[in-house]
């Protein structure tokens, strides 16, 4: 039974998310059309410079004499502009992946796709800001929601009962907000269970207020937070 | 013995609607009279496993997470860790005298690893 895991963000950005910050994707037919069938392009995290390099390599292979002079000269760019976008230098601006989109023969709704692609964070971005709202949210419960706090007082005293139905009729709140109170404190280690189920308040000192708690409990917070950044250092 | 899959969890920001739908879809039974207050769900049959609801904090999405039993918890813990999965609740009694930690895999997905009483 129970225990969810911290509020993990991680997972999939909805398009609208990237068509919000760019312009080309404001038509509604286009970004009906990117949701509908390019959704692909971003998902992998294909960018448009990889496209044009596949596009130099071909016509590189049909002729090995072509250069990236050449293709330049097709795109319409000098080479040194062209150069900087395929080796990641620099970001293709919406305008020109419109254009160029035309020269290479894709069709407007591909072309939207890529511009789309080139406004979605990476994914270490994504990952950093999913961490970001994460621990700001746990930082935040913690100075909203007084169960925390209730929970540890009520664990202290002699008559406490590992009874959630209990604790939420003593401190006024249901089931659920104290079940997801008690498991910030364990995802936090402010509190431990022990034998035959006991509940142990892991804070300190032993005549803590509810101000020492909160301050205690956010600096908990900050150490759980460091200590992810630097597993996810070791692990990548 | 081998570690078969328990139970499943749903973890939702509406439990009371999750189990609403699932009891009216199905016919289940969810009954949280226990000392945490969870919903245990009872899907009627000997089939398949039994599962149960859990709250999902505001800024989690909804989803469904499995309960993998084991014979030692923190030895079955240690061993994720060393496969690269992170722990979330480390092992921890319940009530009514289960054992049970939460783990992320190297993927990001959250399981639970469980020992029953």
């Amino acid at each position: 039974m129970i225990f969810a895991n911290p509020g993990s963000t991680v997972g999939y950005i909805p398009i609208s998310r990237g068509a919000s910050q760019c312009p080309a994707l404001r038509s509604k037919s286009i970004a009906v059309a990117v949701r509908r069938g390019y959704d692909y392009i971003r998902m992998q995290g294909q960018q448009f410079r990889t496209r044009l390099q596949e596009e130099l390599d071909t016509r590189s292979e049909n002729n090995p004499r072509y250069s990236l002079r050449a293709f330049a000269a097709f795109l319409g760019t000098d080479h040194s502009t062209l150069s900087q976008i395929l080796r990641g230098k620099r970001r293709a601006p919406a305008a020109q992946i419109r254009q160029w989109s035309k020269k290479l023969g894709l069709d407007s709704e591909e072309a939207a796709a890529y511009i789309a692609a080139e406004y979605v964070p990476d994914t270490a971005t994504t990952e950093r800001e999913n961490q970001l709202r994460h621990w700001t949210a746990e930082a935040m419960a913690i100075v909203t929601e007084p169960a925390h706090w209730e929970i540890v007082r009520l664990s202290r005293t002699p008559h406490f009962q590992t009874d959630c139905r209990w604790i939420a009729q003593e401190i006024g709140v249901t089931v659920d907000q104290v079940n997801l109170a008690f498991n910030r404190l364990l995802r936090l280690r402010l509190m431990e269970t022990g034998a035959e189920g006991a509940w142990i308040d892991l804070t300190n000192p032993p005549a803590l207020t509810e101000k020492e708690f909160r301050r205690a409990a956010l600096a908990r917070v900050r150490e759980k937070a460091a200590e992810s950044r630097t597993k996810k250092r070791r692990i990548t | 013995m081998g570690n078969p899959v328990m139970q499943f969890q749903m973890i939702s920001k509406k439990p009371d609607e999750t189990a609403r739908f699932y009891s009216e879809l199905f016919g289940w039974t969810i009954d949280a009279d226990n000392p945490m207050g969870y919903r245990r769900i009872d899907t009627g049959s000997r089939e398949g496993i039994q599962g149960g609801i859990w709250p999902a904090p505001p800024q989690a999405p909804d989803f469904v997470q499995l309960f993998v039993a084991v014979g030692d918890v923190q030895a079955s813990v240690q061993q994720a860790e060393g496969l690269g999965a992170k722990l979330l609740i480390p092992p921890t009694l319940l009530p009514e005298g289960d054992e049970m930690a939460v783990m992320h895999d190297p993927a990001g997905m959250s399981f639970a690893i469980w020992r029953r009483a």
